[in-house]
């Protein structure tokens, strides 16, 4: 048990927060998302599931099973293979589905699949920013969205 | 003769047939109003949809012409919807200002995935609250739907709100 958990910077817009990693409950992911570090993409909002944003990772991420699960809350911070039909209207044929990197800001969100709920890596939680993030979202989802980027804190 | 309505979202344009046959008073209480503008969101449940509020004297308040026993729409779709202001208290935060209060909207469905399975699992939206919101199909983007109309809509997602007007076509 780590006594200090490993804590990232997540920026979006003018605003940012702190994610804390699940290194206990999702060692392969939380690694795989360090080595992933810095991130920095275009932020994408959910249009099928709600208060989601996202953005697309590299095709060549191979995302874990690991600390799985339906049921989302406000502020965790997930990864996982989104329908490629719910991110863009055309995409090649290879493509059904694309790894994601998200995080849910407001209740009653639910990810999903084309016809049932997804299962999500729960790799770490928003512990500190929430406040100004979810008033972000929905900023740029009326004015445009702009980058998203992740580093360590 | 079917009338007809003309969508422009910043210089993109669609045209779209009202079904009369179906929803009379939808699509009289549309026509009389027309025309419509203001600024189009894109949705976060639905799938792909666009939506336009109806604001101020342009408010409507109709009933459901037809019992709707699924949520199943297809791309083209044009549904009136109104939602009392009762059904969202105290729920989606970031929208309180907005969202706490009657709605009434067009919601205009121009590409797949939308409509049943996604749009039922909006809360807000779930038929057992009939008595609090109403939904009807009266009108359908003629097919097909031009390139540059369903672009604009994707983009909508993207660089935000954009304008929508809403409009008679008549020849």
């Amino acid at each position: 048990m780590k006594f200090v958990s490993l804590k990232l910077r997540l920026q979006l817009g003018k605003v940012e927060g702190v994610i804390e990693l699940y290194e206990d409950d999702a060692p392969q992911t939380a690694k795989l998302l360090q080595e992933l570090l810095p991130i920095e993409k275009k932020a994408r909002h959910a249009m099928e599931c709600g208060r989601e944003v996202y953005v697309i990772l590299d095709d060549e991420v191979e995302i874990p099973d690991e600390n799985q699960t339906i049921y989302q809350t406000v502020g965790d911070v997930v990864m996982y293979y989104k329908p490629a039909i719910f991110i863009d209207p055309e995409w090649p044929d290879y493509y059904n589905e694309r790894p994601v990197l998200g995080w849910v800001y407001e209740r009653d969100t639910a990810i999903r699949g084309i016809s049932a709920p997804l299962a999500t890596n729960v790799v770490g939680k928003i512990v500190s920013g929430l406040d100004l993030l979810r008033v972000e979202a929905p900023r740029m989802r009326r004015e445009g969205f702009a980058s998203m980027r992740l580093s360590l804190l | 003769m079917a009338r007809k309505i003309i969508l422009d979202l910043e210089g993109e344009t669609a045209t779209a047939t009202m079904l009369e046959k179906f929803a009379p008073l939808t699509c009289e209480a549309v026509w009389n109003i027309l025309p419509v503008e203001g600024r189009a969101i894109h949705a976060n449940w639905s799938g792909r949809e666009i939506m336009l509020h109806l604001e101020g004297e342009k408010l409507l308040r109709i009933p459901s012409e037809r019992r709707l026993r699924s949520h199943f729409v297809a791309p083209g779709d044009i549904v009136y919807y109104w939602r009392d202001a009762q059904l969202s208290r105290g729920k989606q935060l970031a929208y309180s200002s907005q969202f706490q209060r009657e709605l009434s909207e067009f919601a205009i469905f121009y590409g797949d995935p939308c409509g049943e399975g996604l749009e039922a699992d909006d809360p807000s939206r779930q038929l057992r609250q009939v008595s609090l919101t109403s939904h009807t199909k009266f009108a359908s983007l003629d097919k097909p739907i031009p390139e540059g109309f369903l672009k604009k809509c994707e983009a909508n997602r993207h660089e935000g709100l954009k304008r929508l007007v809403v409009s008679r076509f008549e020849k």
